[in-house]
């Protein structure tokens, strides 16, 4: 048996419609191939699937949070310098990336050492008179605490950017992920559970004038509707019309895979939660907050499982084996005698397991089997 | 009854821009690199960009091609791969596209505006010579329309100064100066392939072009989130270290696809549109002093133009380009504003009248159709409204 990581097949039922909408969109006497009408279409499905004020469709998720930041009024660079971004030590590079490339500070708070989210205890702590932006992140299948963290958002007067990349189809008590911030956005990087063939992303928000701000930034500044004029610094990340009409098909199927996602999840940890004796720690069952879009253990023995999983086939990743603040990038933004204990474990025993929606009972079963077989060989 | 009549023509649009015949005609090739995707599984950064980055590395000379998202994502990478500080001064020109300032106050530089050639559009090297600041490290001239801008010219500026020279080329593929591909002068130079491009994708792409090992290799993690080592066509990379505070700006396949299949009629295209607008220049040669047309600048080395952009002049462009869109043909205003004058740039402090030639041609450019679906028989439309417009309004122009 051979389970990659991942997933290699993602779009093979819909090889027929790519070919469609890629030969349609190509010879269509519109000939608009970026931000027309299918882009718009998108917009307005996820928006009103939602109940956003505006979705805002753009290149990429990083480019995504650089352009809530900016925004916000975190740069860009000359304007950014001396403004300070409250961001997880854990999680992916955009995190910081999107704060240091506006010219502005990231600083880094601890995660909780079970969910692998920012710990709203240590971000307290952290806010300055120059702190203008909180972006917690949702880590693998959790949501951050973000009851706790707009609380502390609103009574510090920071605003609320929600790294809700890879969470689309979370809820929060009753919230969508996305729009527990001023912003979201959601990564449709094909990896991921509204992925596609193709780089892209939106911003959610339910903030009007954040979207418009948005809208205005993605495309050179122009507002859509006098081209050439540039109302400010903007940046070419818009969405393209193959991928956009790609989506609009695809929408009809997306709860279909994301409730694929969760019974797999929650078949994982259903069968995996009482190994944490056992040097396996598996994320808590549940579904309030919860997403599944990458299911990681915590795993003390971690290069030894992935070796036993990968004896078996079965392909895993390390997302982050460094902290954010132990990136090269980033060292200049780490305060010297600061620490990140949580984060640091984290980095250290995080592992995922397969968790796409093309996987088979029998296959979603026989990976659950091969973690427990490790788990139970192993000393207590 | 001209409201009548515009509506006959209505039918029979002209747009400023379509591929679609040669869409269709490509489709077997393209159809069939998309089932190649299909069968790898990897939709962007993967190995159809490979594919074409090697292709454009043959087609333009380059030791390194490196795609990325965009044209303008490009000059920011490329800028910073460079070495550009925060703080560092650019000398940019005054007219032309915003990503040739704005990419360097998003590298984090400034931009320093100087006035244009009249006659290739492109930056002047005497006004870019006293354009100079102490703080200048780098001169990004931008090639326009049809010819490369006075490399000969702006060297000579970089060598007497101490500054890099980086090429804004993202619509020069094809043009070259001495033999050397456009981008290819400096350190390192960009292409963009939006879709009106001469090598146009149907979505956005665009890519740094160098011979510079180490600059290559800097855009190539900076486009990755700053991981350095394989990430091309290869998942576990995403957890390479983060060396650098990068962005994402990757390729997509399905473009790179479309790239491959234009490529191979690229010279093809090239001469078609040659011919397309030596059409235009034989029919509106007789209205001179009216209309003023593209011509190329002799230089003391051979130099390769390409056809991307007809653009002539007309005192009464607004009009014009009004008239022509009510006959179904479409234009652009090649550029309606100088940058300096943009209110992006406003907090630089320009206040008018400092560049006069960029001035004159905000005021007067218009582009005309010009790809190789268009045909001699929609250069024979265009030009017959011209001559109408022409003669309708007196020969003032």
């Amino acid at each position: 048996m051979m389970l990659p990581f991942f997933a290699p097949d993602v779009f093979d039922d819909e090889r027929e419609v790519l070919l469609g909408v890629l030969r349609g969109v190509g010879t269509a006497p519109a000939q608009r191939f970026i931000l027309g009408e299918h882009t718009a279409r998108l917009e307005r499905l996820l928006r009103d699937s939602m109940g956003a004020a505006d979705v805002v469709a753009c290149g990429s998720g990083t480019s995504a949070l650089g352009m809530v930041l900016h925004a916000m009024g975190v740069g860009p660079m000359e304007i950014g310098r001396g403004a300070e971004v409250i961001v997880p030590a854990f999680g992916c590079a955009p995190l910081a990336a999107a704060v240091v490339n506006l010219g502005a500070t990231p600083v880094f708070a601890d995660v909780d050492p079970v969910t692998m989210v920012i710990d709203p205890e240590r971000v307290e702590a952290l806010v300055t008179p120059r702190t203008r932006v909180l972006m917690p992140a949702h880590v693998f299948s959790t949501m951050a605490d973000m009851p706790r963290l707009a609380e502390i958002a609103a009574r510090r007067g920071l605003r609320l950017l929600e790294d809700s990349a890879v969470a689309q189809g979370a809820v929060l008590r009753g919230r969508p992920a996305g729009l527990w911030g001023e912003a979201g956005v959601f990564s449709f990087v094909q990896v991921k559970t509204f992925g596609m063939p193709g780089e892209g992303a939106v911003v959610v928000t339910r903030d009007a004038e954040l979207g418009a701000a948005v809208r205005l930034l993605r495309n050179h500044g122009q507002d859509g509707r006098r081209r050439f004029l540039h109302h400010r610094i903007g940046y070419n990340s818009r969405f393209d019309e193959v991928q956009a009409a790609f989506q609009v098909h695809r929408f009809a199927t997306l709860p279909q895979r994301l409730a694929r996602r969760a019974a797999i999840a929650d078949y994982y940890s259903r069968r995996l939660g009482g190994l944490r004796d056992r040097g396996v720690c598996a994320p808590p069952a549940g579904t309030d907050g919860r997403s599944g879009y990458v299911y990681a253990l915590q795993v003390r023995r971690r290069a030894e499982l992935r070796e036993h999983l990968a004896g078996r086939g079965i392909g895993s990743h390390v997302y982050y084996p460094r902290t954010l603040p132990g990136q090269p990038a980033f060292a200049a933004y780490a305060p010297p005698g600061r620490t990140w204990p949580n984060a640091e474990l984290a980095s250290r025993r995080a592992l995922a397991v397969p968790i796409y929606p093309q996987l088979t009972d029998a296959q979603v079963e026989c990976i659950a089997d091969a973690v427990c077989e490790f788990a139970e060989a192993a000393p207590a | 009854m001209p409201f009548v009549s515009g509506l006959a023509d209505i039918d029979v649009q002209i747009p400023f821009f379509t591929q679609s015949v040669t869409f269709e005609r490509l489709w077997p090739l393209i159809s069939r690199h998309v089932d190649e995707i299909g069968r790898r599984g990897k939709y962007s950064h993967g190995p159809k960009v490979a594919e074409f980055e090697q292709a454009l590395a043959r087609y333009t000379g380059a030791r390194f091609v490196i795609g990325v998202n965009s044209g303008t994502d490009a000059l920011v990478l490329l800028l910073r791969a460079a070495g550009l500080e925060p703080g560092d001064e650019v000398v940019v020109p005054a007219y032309g596209f915003v990503a040739s300032a704005s990419s360097v106050v998003l590298a984090g530089g400034r931009p320093v505006f100087a006035d244009i050639d009249r006659r290739s559009y492109a930056l002047d090297p005497a006004a870019a010579d006293a354009a100079v600041t102490p703080r200048c490290r780098f001169i990004l001239p931008a090639h326009m329309f049809a010819q490369v801008a006075d490399m000969g010219g702006i060297l000579r500026v970089a060598a007497r100064h101490g500054l890099t020279v980086l090429e804004d080329s993202a619509e020069a593929i094809g043009m070259r100066w001495a033999g050397v591909h456009a981008g290819l002068l400096g350190a390192g130079g960009v292409l963009s392939f939006f879709p009106t491009k001469t090598l146009g994708a149907i979505g956005d792409a665009g890519a740094v072009l160098t011979d510079d090992e180490r600059i290559a290799e800097t855009v190539g993690a900076l486009r990755h989130h700053g991981r350095f080592g394989r990430t091309l066509d290869h998942f576990p990379g995403i957890a390479n270290p983060t060396e650098l505070s990068g962005v994402n700006s990757k390729m997509d396949d399905i473009q790179a696809a479309v790239l491959l299949a234009k490529l191979t009629c690229l010279d093809a295209d090239i001469e078609t549109r040659a011919r397309l607008a030596a059409g235009y220049t034989e029919r509106l040669s007789g209205l001179a002093g009216i209309v003023r047309l593209p011509a190329a600048v002799d230089r003391p080395v051979v130099t390769t133009g390409v056809c991307y952009v007809y653009l002539v002049e007309v005192a009464r462009r607004a009009e014009l380009a009004e008239y022509l869109a009510r006959r179904g043909i479409g234009t652009e205003s090649y550029y309606p504003m100088p940058l300096p004058r943009q209110p992006c740039f406003a907090h630089l402090g320009y206040s008018g009248g400092e560049f006069p030639n960029a001035e004159a041609a905000c005021r007067r450019a218009l582009a005309l159709p010009l790809y190789p679906d268009l045909g001699m028989a929609g250069v024979d439309r265009v030009c017959a409204a011209i001559r109408a417009f022409c003669a309708a309004s007196g020969g003032g122009g």
